[in-house]
């Protein structure tokens, strides 16, 4: 659905006093192709160039090189034709405006009419619990409701394609664990999601695929569907060091600068685990702890950036 | 999208401008009921501007007189107040990123948006000028009145907006476009412009055009018949800048 073919993007600053005009490519050569349907996430450190790659997605920007198609349209052209359901980064309306009002006047501009549009803004008051807020101006919502009401107009109306960045900010606990319901509803509906975060835990709770991204390019492209039967990860701690964990657990990966040394290791089931464990201790292995890989996500993205990457 | 969300929203966003807009208008109204009160009435029941001297000496007609300049341009400065930052408030707020992942063509929106405030801005003036000209002189400049008033809107209406597209200060620079049309006609006039001649065409083609505002002007100060051909210059620099802001909506990037 979505065919990112060798995207860069550059921004120039203005020449100051004293300093030459600078060239900042946010988005480096990326070629990435994204199916219709499902959840896909986008991680990576501050600056990375997710809300770049975002921006370029719906047309807000042009690619500086390379080639960027929705369905085989300019993604200008897709969003004017087809919409998109999107999130800002910084979700603002202006202070002035009465929440309901503005829901109401943004359903108008979806197309919805009149009556329509009041009972569809209604619905997502409801959906979003507003209702008590529904008259108060926008400048007097707490941030978290802000992030409510932020969603509440992305899906107003029903878009294929749902672009949101960094939805969870703001969220309570409480509301996290809605929306992980509502992206569960939203993928059953065959909607294409993307998502910006720094919340890695919730990504891997929520998202089929997650995209990578450092310095504007994709360091990797990750597989979260773990189809039935498939490895599980440990995470394993010694004492010390042996050389008998590599016999017990062939492939097994140390975890950078870990104290007490730290590794992850893949066995297919508990009992596995067990006999290869057992297999450790005899060869004099020290186990300080074994647990369920807590967030391999958050592993594989401090590997993949290297143990000073912060996400 | 429907014209009322367009309605709606415009309206919601320069609420505060047309309250202190109208606020200004009735400024206007309370200092021509003043003097309508205060002093007696000349030969064509208009305000005889010599008591007023008697009452309040120059400071007082001073006053008046800049108050009447001042009018002169409400048209103007409704035009440049409700017109500022038309396109590029929604740029620097972010939320013309909002209004375009919604299937709505940007043209369309901002000229309904440009329709809307024109209207508001040219209705603001058709209310005040005529009401001031009642107040004061007993009578009003007729249809030239408003058709000067459709003018001002047209030409600095539009060129606002083109600006607006790829500027924050584009009410600010049309002032001064503005201001700078003023003096390069008034000299053009005098015969007071050292260049080649083609070169000042050139400036005075490219600037706003104030020569046919001002021919406009003079037919509403002295009621005389409206040259029409000065309007149609001024609608054609309007038609001008609407059609290249329209081409920098699609282009720019967001």
């Amino acid at each position: 659905m979505i065919e990112f073919e060798e995207v860069t993007k550059r921004f120039s600053s203005p020449p100051a006093p004293g300093r030459p005009p600078r060239v900042v490519e946010a988005v480096r050569q990326v070629t990435l192709g994204i199916p219709g349907g499902g959840v896909w996430a986008v991680v990576g450190p501050n600056g990375a160039g997710k809300s770049t790659l975002f921006a370029l997605l719906l047309g807000f920007l042009h690619p500086s090189e390379g080639r960027l198609r929705i369905r085989g349209l300019e993604p200008r052209r897709y969003v004017r034709r087809h919409g998109a359901a999107y999130l800002p980064e910084r979700f603002q309306l202006p202070g002035e405006w009465r929440v309901g009002a503005a829901l109401q006047a943004l359903a108008r501009l979806e197309g919805f009419r009149g009556a329509e549009a009041r009972r569809r803004a209604g619905e997502l008051i409801d959906r979003f619990a507003l209702t008590e807020h529904a008259g108060k101006p926008v400048r007097a919502l707490s941030r978290g409701l802000l992030q409510r009401l932020g969603l509440a107009q992305a899906l107003l109306a029903e878009r294929e394609l749902v672009v949101l960045d960094e939805p969870m900010a703001g969220l309570d606990p409480l509301w996290r664990i809605r929306f992980r319901t509502l992206v569960e509803e939203l993928r059953s509906q065959g909607r294409t999601i993307l998502i910006a975060s720094h919340e890695l835990a919730e990504v891997e709770r929520i998202a089929d695929r997650v995209v990578l991204l450092d310095e504007g390019r994709v360091r990797d492209v990750m597989d979260l569907s773990q189809p039935a039967g498939a490895a599980q990860q440990y995470r394993i701690e010694l004492a010390e060091p042996t050389p008998a964990l590599d016999e017990a657990f062939p492939g097994a990966v140390a975890i950078n600068d870990a104290e007490p040394p730290a590794y992850l290791v893949s066995v297919p089931d508990p009992r596995e685990l067990s006999q290869r464990l057992a297999a450790l201790l005899t060869a004099g292995g020290i186990l300080v702890s074994v647990q369920p890989a807590a967030e391999p996500l958050e592993e594989r993205v401090r590997r993949a950036l290297g143990h000073g990457g912060k996400t | 999208m429907t014209a009322l969300a367009v309605l709606s929203l415009t309206l919601r966003d320069r609420r505060r401008r047309l309250l202190a807009l109208i606020a200004f208008a009735a400024l206007f109204l309370a200092a021509g009921l003043t003097a309508r009160l205060l002093v007696g009435r000349g030969d064509h029941g208009e305000v005889d501007f010599n008591q007023l001297f008697l009452v309040g000496g120059y400071p007082l007609v001073s006053g008046l007189l800049l108050l009447g300049w001042l009018l002169g341009r409400y048209a103007l400065i409704t035009t440049l107040v409700l017109m500022a930052g038309i396109v590029s408030h929604d740029r620097s707020a972010g939320y013309a990123r909002l209004y375009a992942v919604r299937p709505v063509s940007p043209i369309r929106f901002y000229a309904f948006r440009f329709l809307v405030l024109g209207a508001l801005a040219f209705l603001l003036s058709a209310a005040l000028m005529p009401a001031f000209d009642f107040i004061m002189l007993g009578t009003w400049a007729g249809p030239a009145t408003l058709v000067l008033i459709l003018a001002y809107v047209l030409a600095y209406g539009s060129l606002t907006t083109l600006l607006s597209v790829w500027t924050r200060a584009d009410a600010w620079i049309t002032l001064l476009l503005a201001i700078v049309a003023m003096v390069w006609d008034a000299l053009r006039r005098a015969g007071l412009l050292v260049m080649p001649p083609g070169v000042r065409e050139v400036i005075t083609f490219v600037l706003p055009p104030q020569a046919a505002l001002l021919r406009l002007e003079e037919a509403f100060a002295d009621v005389q018949p409206i040259p029409w051909d000065a309007f149609a210059y001024v609608a054609g620099y309007g038609a001008v800048m609407l059609i290249l802001a329209g081409i920098s909506l699609l282009r720019r990037e967001l």
